[in-house]
């Protein structure tokens, strides 16, 4: 475990963040759009494994990165009243996705800042190992 | 006043280093993880542990065996303790990562690992002119 772990670690952070941002952009693009299904991520702990060896070390269970595992859909329709849509049914209701859009900033926010945050860490855990190396000289 | 180029300070400031990685990488896992559910904050303790073996130096428990056990006077055995942050709030989704937190830990560490770095270089330089014997730095 070292400062190269700490990167790895930062980076899963990154992925998962992008993954949930890409999730939110296509909620909003596709906010009015028939039969979309509104989408989310669902992250989980994931143990930093460079090698077999690491399985034994104490860090393992503590030292964690993150993970999208799944991108769940909600069924949950809006229905909007437009008889005239091509898409409507026999009660004039189209099915819209579940969509918030205020929510969907506020979230697109929260994942802008949890980014910025691992970059942070990135960039503390890089200095730290230049100023490792500079012992030498 | 007699100056050691040889004493445990060397040997604290290594340790300390170690430490203070390994503490990096308990702090981007939990910035990586501060949005999984379920996520309990870690954190590594070792500053009283090396504190006690710098004081305990030269305690009457003298180790006068390989297999003894170590009297906890001794730098190279300091582990760390990694445990769950306690009193943080839980969120919702039974996370535990106080965001705001892990940064100021985070820069806090940056710059305790640059200081003992730094501290680290200017001891070996003093070595360096001792054995140029004063002229060369």
């Amino acid at each position: 475990m070292d400062l190269l772990s700490s990167m790895r670690i930062s980076a899963t952070g990154l992925a998962a963040q992008d993954v949930r941002i890409n999730t939110i952009s296509s909620n909003i693009a596709n906010a009015e759009t028939p039969g979309y299904q509104r989408k989310d991520p669902i992250f989980s702990a994931n143990a930093d494994r460079e090698n077999f060896g690491e399985i034994l070390s104490r860090m393992d269970e503590k030292a964690q990165g993150v993970l999208v595992t799944e991108i769940v859909e909600s069924d949950k329709m809006r229905l909007h009243y437009d008889p005239r849509h091509p898409k409507a049914n026999a009660e004039g209701y189209v099915e819209m996705p579940d969509v918030n859009v205020v929510q969907e900033t506020a979230n697109m926010l929260a994942a802008s800042r949890a980014y910025e945050a691992n970059i942070t860490a990135i960039n503390a855990a890089k200095s730290m190992a230049l100023k490792a190396l500079d012992i030498g000289k | 006043m007699t100056i050691k180029v040889f004493d445990r300070t060397l040997e604290a400031l290594s340790k300390s280093l170690d430490m203070r990685s390994e503490r990096q990488v308990i702090i981007s896992s939990n910035i990586a993880n501060s949005d999984t559910p379920g996520y309990q904050a870690q954190e590594l303790d070792f500053e009283g542990a090396l504190a006690n073996a710098l004081t305990l130096d030269g305690s009457p428990v003298a180790r006068t065996h390989d297999k003894h056990f170590a009297a906890g006077g001794e730098i190279d055995d300091i582990q760390g303790e990694i445990f769950n942050q306690v009193n943080n709030v839980v969120r919702e989704d039974g996370n535990t990562v106080d965001r705001d937190a892990e940064m100021a830990s985070l820069a806090e560490n940056q710059l305790l690992y640059t200081a003992a770095a730094d501290m680290l270089k200017k001891k070996l330089a003093m070595l360096r002119y001792a054995i140029a014997d004063g002229g060369g730095n």
